[in-house]
């Protein structure tokens, strides 16, 4: 069993994409099919950021994996070089 | 392909399942590098596990050159235990582990091969579990398995653990595995099969247990999973640097390409 500290992470990882997915599925599902005049959709952003967001933070993260490996790769030069 | 299929389909129907045969005999490969503490504990173990499950089998030590005096130990076990079931098979420097399986294997009179790690990161006690599930549903390879089950890892912080998780969902997306644990080196196979299987591979290290999961799934070769604990003492001191991860993304987008 991990140990505590651990158990909470993991379920709060767990809430935290339960959150978005739920947000995320009425958003994009139920939505569409809801009374534009209902007061629901004071709650939800305007339907274009719907791809928007995704979009940035998949642009983001592949931004993020580059800059890692290119700052690892540098370095490991930077070492061969002042090894050689 | 088809007649190897058929040959090994005539072979399982021959095996009967659920039961260790009398000439079933288990070499365990241990590769050793400065193990001069460890040793004797793992050897202890081993015995303990397979005699107390009668099982058949023999332990091949491959040292490759440690300068503590690992080699001296091996010796020492082998008076102690006997030499028909402690083989030392030593070599001359550190030449990687692909290369210690194959030099083991030569040395195996064994008809099932198990391989672990010697520095008591891996318990004997599960061995006698892999053999029961092998006979059980008849594989060619049986892994212990971290990710499923109540198998897991013992000394690894919250980070660690996470970066290990991803790397391995990752994993199973672009390799689609079949096994839950692809680094795992706590596994049996059957003898034929590691040989088929050394001789096809060409990555080292870690990539190179990796690859042999994927190239027994190419081969059609069934793979069995035991939950297992990896205790991690050494290791867990000593953090994940940013090489290690940009090494482990190398070699799994070459075997994504190339399998």
């Amino acid at each position: 069993m991990a140990t505590g500290t651990d158990q909470v992470v993991g379920l709060g990882l767990v809430a935290i994409s339960l959150i978005i997915f739920t947000y995320y599925t009425a958003w994009v599902i139920l939505l569409p099919f809801i009374d534009s005049q209902h007061v629901i959709h004071k709650y939800f952003l305007p339907r274009a950021y719907a791809v928007a967001i995704p979009l940035a933070a998949g642009l983001l993260l592949l931004l993020f994996v580059g800059v890692f490996i290119t700052s690892v790769m540098l370095k490991n030069q930077k070492v061969t070089k002042k090894a050689q | 392909m088809a007649s190897e299929e058929a040959s090994r389909n005539s072979r399982s129907r021959r095996e009967p399942k659920g039961r260790i045969l009398q000439q079933d005999k288990y070499s365990v490969l241990l590769p050793t590098y400065n193990e001069r503490e460890n040793l004797p504990f793992i050897v202890w173990l081993l015995v303990k596990s397979f005699s107390e499950s009668g099982i058949n089998y023999e332990i091949i030590i491959i040292d490759d050159g440690s300068p503590d005096g690992t080699r001296d130990i091996a010796e020492q076990l082998v008076r102690i235990y006997g030499a028909d079931k402690i083989l030392l098979r030593p070599r001359e420097k550190k030449l990687g582990l692909g290369t210690a399986y194959i030099h083991g294997m030569k040395h195996a009179t064994g008809n099932y091969i198990i391989i672990m790690d010697a520095d008591l990161s891996h318990h004997p006690k599960f061995i006698p579990e892999f053999i029961r599930k092998q006979k059980e549903g008849n594989f060619d390879i049986v892994s212990g398995t971290r990710y499923k089950g109540n198998g897991g890892v013992y000394g690894w912080d919250l980070k660690r653990k996470i970066i290990s998780r991803v790397a391995n969902f990752i994993t199973q997306i672009l390799l689609r595995p079949g096994a839950s644990d692809l680094t795992g080196s706590f596994r049996l196979y059957r003898k034929e099969v590691l040989q088929k299987l050394i001789e096809k591979c060409v990555s080292k290290g870690y990539v190179f247990q990796m690859e042999m999961i994927v190239r027994a799934r190419q081969l059609n070769y069934t793979i069995g999973e035991v939950p297992i604990s990896f205790v991690d003492r050494v290791y867990g001191a000593s953090k994940l640097g940013g090489n290690e991860i940009v090494s482990f993304l190398k070699g799994l987008l070459t075997l994504f390409a190339t399998t």
